[in-house]
């Protein structure tokens, strides 16, 4: 009797220390992936707040290309605007495809492109994009970690119950993008 | 659990270190059983003049007395250490410390990766030397310190620096400096156990005052257990150390979010890492490569590059550009030159 009660009190124990390590796991993991979600906006804030300055230093040379201006600060009004992750995600896209638009429209000025106000604002821009791209990589292996160990077993058996029932989403770079990127980083088309 | 990340991958390799520092004293008891077992056989110390088993059991009855001994012992040789290694570490090597005035670009470097974690900076050191090698020292709060060869400023570029950089300070914030102090410390002691059950088979064949009629499975019987202790314990050590060396690529990928850099500074470390010093120093190296062959795999302070390039890609998701030849890495579309000067 005795023996029967040590051996199920042991298992309940064992089971027990599991699922709590298991579950600390996750939190662990999905904390780290918010932190790293974090430097991701710190980039895009600093993005957002070099594009008024850029669509001004632009109009003083072609204000006529008034179509692409617009495209940039609407796209800008919305990247500020998003709050979701899949929000933020879309809008900076849309950014990141206006601003490839605006210069390339700008090449065809030359004034424009001897202007050292816009040569800052490009450099400084690309600067910008260049440590995005780094805390994206890093953001996406956060969170294919989490996603893999929170479908790791035993630990899908019970995720559903704590909260973490889905799969984090990726911060996808868009088709556009990804064209010019398939030579970076392996890990960015990973969006299972 | 299997790693999947480089977290997984960093929690993983923590629990086989904590296995393995667990190991140590286990050895121990190993090792002074067989000493115990040797002394006996040549009569230095009483049996019970019955079987072996009788000898053998009564010697397990001692290790009550004689391995808290030998863990005071241990402790001893540890305070010892604690005080005296950096003083033995700056003798030894010829590093000079630098301030903020003479090297602003590194010492900026290293203060941002501190800030970030919310560390003290480090006192920097750079060794003047054609070398590329780095390593973090001190072993407690106030006494650490990051040190790099002149070779490597001179040679990695900006990320790559601070990619060494962030590999020394996560070796600071792990307290590995501590940890493999200790675990010198205790294949140190494992080793003169073993060197004392060695020699005495060399110099006591006339044995003690007491006959023992299992003198001669006994001895047997202790010699393997020292044989196999001090074996263990030195190839434990090693495994620790290189452990602990994955932490510190993943910790630097962590602190930098720059995987390509880190394993470039490893790419241009290879084969250009050899740097003079003493063994509790060399373990403790960014890379630290044998120079013989055979069983160098297990008996390497450090994983082999390769092995902790592809740990990088497949954990950090990094990109390997293959072995350096000199001159520039093509660059990457993720690999910003950053032409301005740093930011204070």
């Amino acid at each position: 009797m005795l023996t029967t009660l040590i051996v199920i009190a042991v298992i309940v124990a064992v089971v027990l220390f599991v699922i709590v390590g298991a579950y600390n796991r996750l939190v662990a993991l999905d904390q780290r992936a918010d932190q790293s979600f974090a430097d991701i906006d710190v980039q895009l804030k600093q993005r957002q707040d070099l594009i008024p300055n850029l669509v001004e230093t632009v109009k003083g040379y072609a204000s006529h290309e008034r179509a692409t201006l617009d495209a940039v600060t609407q796209a800008r009004a919305a990247a500020a605007g998003a709050t979701s992750v899949n929000d933020k995600v879309q809008a900076e896209n849309m950014l990141t495809a206006s601003l490839g638009r605006l210069f390339a429209v700008a090449e065809a000025y030359p004034d424009l492109k001897a202007n050292t106000n816009y040569l800052e604002l490009q450099r400084e821009l690309s600067d910008i994009e260049n440590k995005l791209a780094a805390a994206r990589r890093f953001f996406n292996n956060a969170v294919s970690e989490f996603n893999a160990v929170r479908r790791q077993f035993p630990t899908v058996l019970f995720a559903g119950m704590v909260g973490f029932g889905s799969d984090k989403p990726f911060f996808d770079v868009g088709e556009g993008e990804r064209a010019t990127m398939t030579a970076a980083p392996p890990k960015v088309s990973f969006s299972a | 659990m299997a790693a999947v990340g480089l977290q997984t991958h960093i929690w993983a390799n923590n629990t086989r270190s904590v296995l393995l520092l667990a190991g140590f004293p286990v050895l121990m008891i190993f090792i002074i059983y067989g000493l115990q077992l040797v002394l006996m056989g040549f009569g230095f110390l009483p049996g019970t003049g019955r079987g072996l088993g009788d000898d053998m059991a009564l010697a397990a009855s001692w290790l009550g007395g004689t391995v808290p001994l030998a863990f005071v012992v241990a402790g001893i040789w540890f305070a010892i250490s604690y005080f005296g290694s950096q003083t033995m570490i700056d003798l030894m090597t010829g590093a000079r410390k630098v301030e903020r005035k003479s090297e602003p670009d590194l010492y900026n470097l290293l203060e941002n990766l501190a800030i970030s974690r919310g560390l003290r900076t480090p006192t920097l050191r750079v060794i003047d030397n054609d070398s590329l090698n780095a390593f973090a020292t001190g072993l407690h709060e106030g006494q650490y310190s990051v040190t790099v060869t002149r070779g490597l400023v001179n040679t990695l570029t900006r990320e790559e620096l601070e990619a060494v950089l962030a590999h020394e300070l996560t070796h600071v914030i792990n307290k590995d400096v501590r940890t493999m102090v200790i675990a010198s410390i205790f294949a140190g002691i494992i080793s003169v156990i073993a060197e004392l059950v060695f020699r005495g088979l060399l110099y006591s064949r006339g044995g003690g005052r007491r006959d023992n009629k299992n003198a001669m499975p006994l001895i047997l019987i202790g010699l393997a257990f020292a044989a196999v202790g001090f074996a263990l314990a030195i190839v434990i050590r090693m495994l620790l150390s290189r452990t602990r060396e994955y932490v510190a690529d993943a910790g630097a990928v962590e602190l930098t979010k720059n995987p390509d850099a880190m394993i470039s500074a490893l790419r241009k470390v290879e084969g250009r890492s050899s740097l003079k010093g003493p063994d509790e120093l060399q373990q403790l190296f960014l890379d630290n490569q044998p120079n013989g062959v055979g069983l160098e795999g297990l008996f390497a302070t450090h994983p082999s590059i390769q092995k902790r390039v592809d740990a990088l890609v497949r954990f950090g998701g990094g990109r390997d550009p293959g072995p350096w030849s000199g001159g520039a890495f093509a660059p990457t579309p993720l690999d910003y030159e950053t032409s301005t000067p740093v930011a204070g």
